[in-house]
């Protein structure tokens, strides 16, 4: 049966829940912002799918949906009209000399998941992996489960797509989703922060993201590098592009970056590699990662309105799954 | 006999019972950071302005701070120069509406040390300016008399470097200051990584100790905070009871059966 059905909010979860439903049902999208949803948290993302990495700080069961969601990428992206990049040849995890303690409190705290552990490496295997690192690291870890996609491409082939098969469209406009319960069978409330005052629970968490390109730098696989405050990531896109992110701040200010963040994003950057130094800065993008104070995503299911929220830093990991299961709630 | 109950220190004059006090940084969750805290009986908790960008920015995370119930302690973590300790100091007073300030001056930027000299000078223009300052130092013995001598009633000298997790790295020092000093309510600040450097430096009788990497890096925090808080009380009942003298040749506990009392040693 095919139903109508509003998708509000056209961020990631927004664009993934619009091209399941799209394929059996009447979609209208509505986006507060206009259709490039800057404001959407996984616009700036680096959009990293790590969930050996990030099963140091989440429970096991949402690294497990990580890789569920994993398995499930390939497949949304063979339903877009354009190529969008998705790597999945692991990570590399590296760490200065003097920050060797917390690789190896890193190292033992890594949950087990399935089949896929981490493998230490020695300086010799960091150069078979990433040649360009040969000699400035002595020890890492490598992720082999882990990969990334590129989300810029997948922002822009996913409205291609979803115009394509007759989505409707409604930008500029804050839609409160109960105005929309009689004109629609189903709502999907895909708004993150947008839907604050419903779910006074939610909290933004700041982040500063950079965008390099430098065709002096090699690198094929995401590297994250072991930081003090933040889990620390280059991740090389198509066309010579890094990616490096994130910080990660307990605040709402979606102001521009701080020249602190970025000395420290870019001194980190260049410390891995100094082929980064005449990197040509693309931008500096901000955002805010909406989030639950436990940090775990919540899927809720009221009347006719189902909501897929709080992804905090796990958007990629885990969107694929969860609007999986919200779609599975529509009869 | 010490009622192990009835047993507070003094925070510029205010009474606190919780010998633990604790940061509200790096937890892997806000949920996680509320449990810990409540977990660690803590009446005091610090809090870093530095990174919000701005008050209201940060609102809701105050929110889950003031929703503990707890004295807030505002820090000036970060900071690197007088003025921009003094401006900090000046801001939390005004966003956090309290005139205790953790004054925190780091001086290297490795071993994230706080600069004796900066903190002494800035010490000195907070407390003239009505603050209460407690200010994190090494352990110093005559930086914490200059201290001291400035008005302060608290003084926090560091165990090790802010985050190493190494305990108490010079006994002999800290001890010196708590002889030197024993009007003065003293916490060690920074450098624990376990549960008995925490027991250390209450037996050493110092009033208690601040810590938050020790707790929220801990592969459970909420676990490592009940373990702290046991540590906590276990030194400071030490302390007051006294430990027996350390001795270098071995003494029976329980008289030899069989062997007349004067030949046994």
């Amino acid at each position: 049966m095919s139903y109508n059905i509003a998708v509000v909010g056209f961020g990631l979860t927004g664009r993934l829940a619009a091209l399941e439903l799209s394929l059996a049902h009447n979609v209208t999208v509505y986006e507060a912002d206009d259709a490039q949803a800057l404001s959407s948290a996984g616009r700036v993302a680096a959009a990293m799918l790590a969930p050996l990495a990030e099963s140091v700080l989440c429970e096991q069961d949402l690294a497990l949906m990580g890789l569920d969601s994993i398995s499930r990428w390939p497949g949304i992206l063979a339903q877009l009209d354009d190529t969008v990049f998705f790597q999945q040849q692991g990570t590399l995890v590296v760490a200065h000399q003097q920050d060797r303690g917390d690789l190896q409190s890193f190292t033992e705290r890594l949950k087990p998941l399935a089949n896929h552990h981490a493998q230490q490496l020695s300086g010799a295997h960091i150069s078979e992996l990433e040649p360009e690192l040969s000699g400035r690291f002595n020890q890492g870890v490598y992720l082999p489960c882990e990969g990334q996609i590129d989300n810029q491409a997948f922002y822009q082939a996913s409205f291609k797509t979803l115009k394509a098969r007759g989505v409707k469209f409604n930008f500029g406009e804050n839609i409160n989703c109960q105005q929309l319960q009689q004109s629609h069978d189903y709502i999907i409330d895909c708004r993150g922060l947008g839907a604050k005052s419903a779910q006074c629970k939610l909290r933004g968490v700041r982040g500063e993201v950079i965008r390099l390109h430098t065709p002096e730098v090699n690198l094929t696989r995401p590297v994250r590098l072991m930081h003090p405050r933040y889990p620390l990531y280059i991740a090389p896109k198509p066309n010579h592009e890094y990616v490096v992110g994130a910080t990660e701040i307990e605040s709402q200010d979606n102001g521009p970056a701080t020249v602190r963040s970025t000395l420290e994003l870019l001194s980190a950057v260049y410390t891995v590699h100094s082929g980064f130094a005449e990197a040509r800065i693309i931008n500096i993008q901000t955002g805010l990662r909406p989030a639950f104070s436990d940090n775990r995503p919540q899927v809720k299911h009221q009347g006719n309105v189902i909501s897929i929220n709080g992804l905090y830093r796990h958007g990629y990991l885990l969107a694929p799954s969860l609007v999986a299961e919200a779609v599975s709630l529509i009869k | 006999m010490h009622d192990p109950i009835d047993d507070s220190f003094s925070i510029y004059g205010e009474q606190v019972t919780s010998r633990l006090l604790i940061g509200s940084a790096l937890y892997p969750s806000p949920a996680i950071m509320a449990d810990s805290i409540k977990a660690s009986g803590a009446q005091v908790v610090t809090v870093s302005l530095r990174r919000q960008q701005n008050a209201a920015a940060g609102d809701d995370f105050w929110q889950l701070i003031k929703d503990t119930g707890l004295k807030i302690l505002p820090n000036t973590a970060g900071c690197h120069s007088v003025k921009e300790a003094v401006t900090l100091a000046q801001m939390c007073r005004e966003v956090f509406a309290t005139d205790w300030i953790k004054l925190e001056l780091i001086g290297d930027e490795y071993n994230l040390q706080p600069d004796p000299f900066a903190l002494l000078e800035a010490t000195k223009i907070l407390m003239d300016d009505g603050f209460k300052v407690l200010p994190y130092c090494t352990d110093d013995l005559v930086l914490c008399q200059r201290l001291a001598d400035v008005g302060c009633e608290v003084l926090m000298p560091w165990g090790a470097p802010i985050g190493t997790g190494k305990g108490l790295l010079n006994q002999y020092n800290l001890k010196t200051i708590r002889e030197r000093l024993p009007e003065l309510t003293l916490i060690v600040d920074a450098g624990l990584g376990l549960p008995s450097h925490a027991c250390q430096a209450l037996e050493l009788g110092y009033d208690g100790v601040l810590l938050n990497s020790a707790i929220a890096g801990a592969g459970c925090p909420v676990t490592m905070s009940h373990a702290f808080k046991a540590a906590v009380d276990a030194g400071r009942f030490a302390y007051k009871a006294k430990a027996m003298p350390e001795k270098d040749v071995a003494a029976p506990s329980t008289p030899t059966m069989g062997m007349p009392f004067w030949h046994q040693t």
